[in-house]
């Protein structure tokens, strides 16, 4: 549940806003509902990754990769794969949303009532 | 314990978060750079791109009509003028934003603000050529003419209506990886625009080199080795041209024309210049009896390219061409009735004066037996990455800025310190006006109206219409010179130094119907020697302007095409004139001979078509040649000798021709042998072979072949963005060859060939690019692979805005709103 609410509602804020809307969705949907830190970080990583690894695939595919491979030559020179690029993208969104979901279950439990 | 994990644990989050949404030095910020919603991933564009149907924007008057056909270009249809440049200015920020911004902050001197302190040397050098304040100049003779002045600020509004509605996401991919935003346009980034490209023409000189070796060896040599005049020429106006004007009277040649100099630099080896062809065939020579015109001017091949296609059509016009981005208007192209054309003059409009301080404070300066004071300025240089702002202070003389102080690094080599430069970028004009009355020309008349507003840089103009009118002027400001003055750098404290009045403007080199039936001008001299004035002593090399001439003059029945193929021609008149000879000498020596480069040589179709190996074994060799010859006393590439230059090459092969035993064949550094002719002709050919040998290995069809070896590449406009450049596009040409495609990167910047008629044209053209600006588009560089082959699109030019044409994809409906 927690994985599609961060989905959802952290692409929505995506969409409008800047790119931090994500950690901030993270932090907020994790205080308001989460077990363990375990399930906050992982959770929210893998939601934030599925949405970033997601969009950028499809706009990846719908372009022929035309941006990917030019970006790619430009930071990765040593990994010449345009898959590098996508799973980079993936993993700093996993990596941001994470902390940010953990940060978000340690505060439920030193400030939320119901913790 | 808890409450220390929450903080810690937030921290760290907000921390992470915060650090990703900065750049870190060179790299741009992560976060909003990755995000499939804002970074990169949003600059990729699908395969076919068609723009939004209906868009309002604050500031038109009425409706605006935008059809872009299948190459992107779009065909702007507008009720008033105000529309129309307004509309212009949107389509083209929609496209080339950031390519605007750039060149308008290279003028500004402000690049360093978006790249760092890489970038503050350049800034440091366009302040002092005073690019911002000949800008600035530039916008208060603008702004003086209604007409202009409803141009300028209407181009500027339609550019910043695209810019308001901009966020991150929107940004193109430059903004985002350089890490900055851009601006307001404003009337005064049209004109910085328009000072990038004087510059580009005219901003450079050999004033340091020719008075080194003024220095070394004497007047009379370099009046030998360095003429006002080339052996062999045929000018942009055709020899014999009655000159139908009564002549100001020119300066006299002051005894003592250059300074002495005391100023040393490094050096820097020669730069062939940008040049461009240009012609018009009188109806008498073509096959529908009308005239057909053709341009392709060579500049710096850049991504994105510096032209951009468009249709304007208002009311006042109906014009279709290229522009530059940032620069309203057409700068080339057609109407319905006429068309014209572009090259550079390349005359001397850059002189150096020595200017001599009273003191280090350089707060007043020698000149006319009195102590002149200098102006002083401090510029400001806000450097991205550097704590502080860098400030730098520049002395004025009423020549021009002190370009370097004594002591200090100089950025470009040609320049010694300590000296002044006068330049055209302070010359006025006002191309928006002459544009306006350009785009809208229809006859020879107000083709001459034309020209009245163009001063600077010098162009040859080419006209044609469809009355069987042809005509050709080398337009431009020029100083009112004595015969030679500036070939030297001159001493800033005589008067009769000074610039002292102005060519007047109708007295311009200029022909019109000329009895051969045709006009032209590749960047050649302007003029015969009957030309009562001076416009400098070196022009681009004879041979292409050469090879033009005879073969238009040869031509009959001339079509849209067989001038297509013109502008293609690979032909080596170079090669023509001498490699015969060449050859003879090399006979003589038996190892030489049995070589197969040799036979290649031999056996060449004299063409530098991309699969010929002799024209790579000629190019190198020719380079080979003037080293061997006159390196030894005129140093271009020790970096720490005194810098100089060679003779040109077509004094050099006359000298070969007609000199055999002339002194500067012998190398002065070996001492125990004279060189004779044949020792350079023979040694330089064999140092050519092993080194080409040891680039492409044993001569080889595949590796030797002109087009692998020349490698022509077209870099982004920042070289360090190497994925969006386009690197060894195949093709053939020279710097001395009518497809003039250089090995640095320049070349044909727009092709075009314009058949006129009694109806409608037809009209053929590309450039080595696309219309889009954005690497992740697929009109970013959809051109190139065509141009590459030399061929050329047929161009849409609508009749109206209801006309119903295969190749238009899309209709853009521009309304004005009314919040």
């Amino acid at each position: 549940m927690l994985y599609i609410l961060i989905l959802v509602i952290s692409g929505i804020a995506q969409f409008f806003g800047p790119w931090w809307g994500l950690p901030i969705v993270c932090f907020a949907l994790c205080f308001w509902r989460s077990d363990s830190a375990k399930t906050a970080w992982v959770v929210s990583a893998l939601a934030a990754a599925t949405l970033w690894l997601g969009y950028a695939i499809f706009l990846h595919y719908v372009t022929q990769g035309v941006m990917t491979t030019k970006i790619t030559q430009l930071f990765l020179q040593k990994l010449p794969y345009d898959a590098a690029l996508i799973i980079v993208t993936g993993v700093l969104a996993g990596i941001v949303a994470g902390f940010a979901g953990l940060a978000g279950f340690y505060c439920r439990q030193a400030f939320a009532k119901t913790a | 314990m808890k409450y220390l994990r929450a903080a810690l644990s937030l921290l760290f989050a907000g921390g992470l978060t915060f650090m990703l949404n900065r750049p870190l030095g060179p790299v741009p910020a992560l976060g909003p750079f990755f995000s499939p919603f804002t970074g990169f991933w949003q600059n990729a564009e699908k395969p076919v791109n068609t723009p939004p149907s209906d868009i309002k924007l604050q500031g038109l008057k009425g409706e605006v009509t935008v059809q872009y056909d299948d190459n992107h270009v779009p065909h702007i249809f507008a009720d008033n003028d105000e529309d129309l440049y307004f509309a212009q200015g949107y389509v083209l920020a929609k496209d080339r934003l950031w390519q605007m911004d750039f060149y308008s902050r290279v003028a500004a001197g402000r690049l360093s603000e978006a790249l760092g302190p890489l970038a503050l040397e350049f800034d440091q050098y366009n302040r002092r050529l005073q690019l911002p304040e000949g800008a600035e100049k530039v916008l208060e003779v603008c702004l003086k003419d209604p007409i202009s002045k409803m141009i300028t600020e209407s181009y500027a509004a339609g550019v910043n209506a695209y810019i308001s509605q901009l966020t991150y996401k929107d940004l193109a991919i430059e903004y985002k990886l350089l890490g900055y935003q851009p601006e307001p346009w404003t009337p005064l980034k049209t004109a910085l625009v328009e000072q990038v490209m004087k510059k580009d023409m005219n901003g450079r000189s050999d004033d340091y080199r020719m008075s080194n070796m003024l220095a070394k060896y004497g007047k009379e040599v370099m009046d030998d080795l360095f003429p006002n005049y080339p052996s062999e020429e045929s000018p942009v106006i055709p020899s014999g041209t009655k000159w139908d004007f009564k002549p100001l009277a020119v300066p006299k040649i002051p005894e003592l024309m250059q300074a002495t100099l005391a100023a040393h630099l490094n050096l820097e080896s020669e730069n062939p210049g940008i040049g461009s062809n240009n012609w018009a065939v009188h109806g008498s020579r073509t096959a529908t009896g009308l005239p057909i015109l053709a341009n392709d001017p060579h500049l710096g091949l850049t991504l994105p390219s510096i032209w951009y296609q468009v249709q304007l059509v208002s009311p006042t016009v109906n014009v279709y061409g290229v522009c530059v981005p940032g620069w309203p208007g057409v700068g080339i192209g057609f109407n319905k009735d006429a068309a014209w054309g572009i090259t550079n003059v390349g005359s001397d409009v850059f002189d150096l004066y020595q200017i001599k301080f009273k003191d280090k404070t350089q707060k007043e300066y020698w000149y006319n037996n009195g102590w002149k004071p200098t102006i002083m300025k401090v510029e400001t240089y806000v450097v991205k990455g550097l704590p502080e702002a860098v400030k730098d202070t520049v002395y004025y003389t009423h020549h021009g800025a002190v370009l370097y102080d004594e002591g200090k690094k100089s950025f470009s080599k040609e320049i010694p310190v300590g000296h002044a430069a006068r330049w055209s970028g302070l010359f006025t004009g006002n191309s928006l006006l002459a544009l306006y009355h350009g785009n809208r020309a229809k006859n020879y008349d107000e083709y001459r109206v034309f020209l009245s507003n163009l001063e600077a840089p010098g162009f040859n103009v080419v006209f044609a219409n469809n009355q069987n009118e042809i005509g050709i002027t080398a337009q431009g400001k020029y100083p009112l010179k004595w015969k030679g003055q500036g070939k030297y750098i001159m001493d800033g404290s005589n008067p009769a130094n000074d610039w002292q009045g102005w060519v007047p403007n109708d007295q311009n080199p200029s022909v019109r119907n000329p009895p051969r039936g045709f006009v032209s001008s590749a960047n050649q001299f302007s003029a015969d020697q009957t030309y009562p004035y001076y416009l400098g002593w070196k022009f681009a090399p004879p041979y292409r302007g050469l090879r033009i001439n005879e073969r238009l003059a040869n031509m009959q029945k001339a079509t849209a095409d067989s001038l297509r193929l013109m502008q293609n021609d690979n032909f080596n008149l170079e090669a023509r004139q001498n490699l015969p000879d060449w050859l003879k000498i090399l006979e003589t020596d038996a190892t030489v001979k049995s070589n197969p480069a040799y036979l290649v040589l031999a056996k060449w179709n004299l063409k530098n078509d991309p699969d010929q190996v002799g024209a790579t074994i000629f190019e190198r060799w020719t380079r080979e040649l003037r080293t061997a010859i006159w390196e030894d006393e005129f140093n271009t590439l020790d970096e720490k000798g005194t810098p100089m230059m060679y003779p040109t090459r077509d004094r050099t092969y006359q000298m070969i021709k007609n000199q055999p035993t002339a002194k500067w064949f012998d190398n002065v550094k070996t001492t125990n042998k004279a060189e004779t002719l044949n020792d350079v002709v023979v040694g330089s050919f064999k140092a050519t072979l092993d080194s080409l040998t040891l680039k492409h290995g044993p001569i080889n069809p595949e590796t030797w072949a002109w087009g692998k070896a020349k490698s022509t590449d077209i870099k982004h406009l920042v070289s360090a963005l190497k994925p969006f450049s386009r690197m060894d596009v195949p093709n053939g040409g020279g710097a001395n060859i009518v497809n003039a495609t250089t090995e640095d990167g320049k070349g044909p910047s727009w092709r075009m060939v314009v058949q006129l008629d009694k109806t409608w044209p037809k009209a053929y053209g590309l450039y080595p690019g696309g219309q889009s600006g954005s690497p992740g588009s697929p009109f970013y560089d959809n051109m190139i692979d065509k141009w590459a082959k030399g061929e050329l699109n047929e161009l849409v030019f609508l009749k109206s805005k209801g006309e119903k044409h295969p190749k238009i994809i899309s209709t853009t409906k521009i309304v004005k709103s009314e919040k």
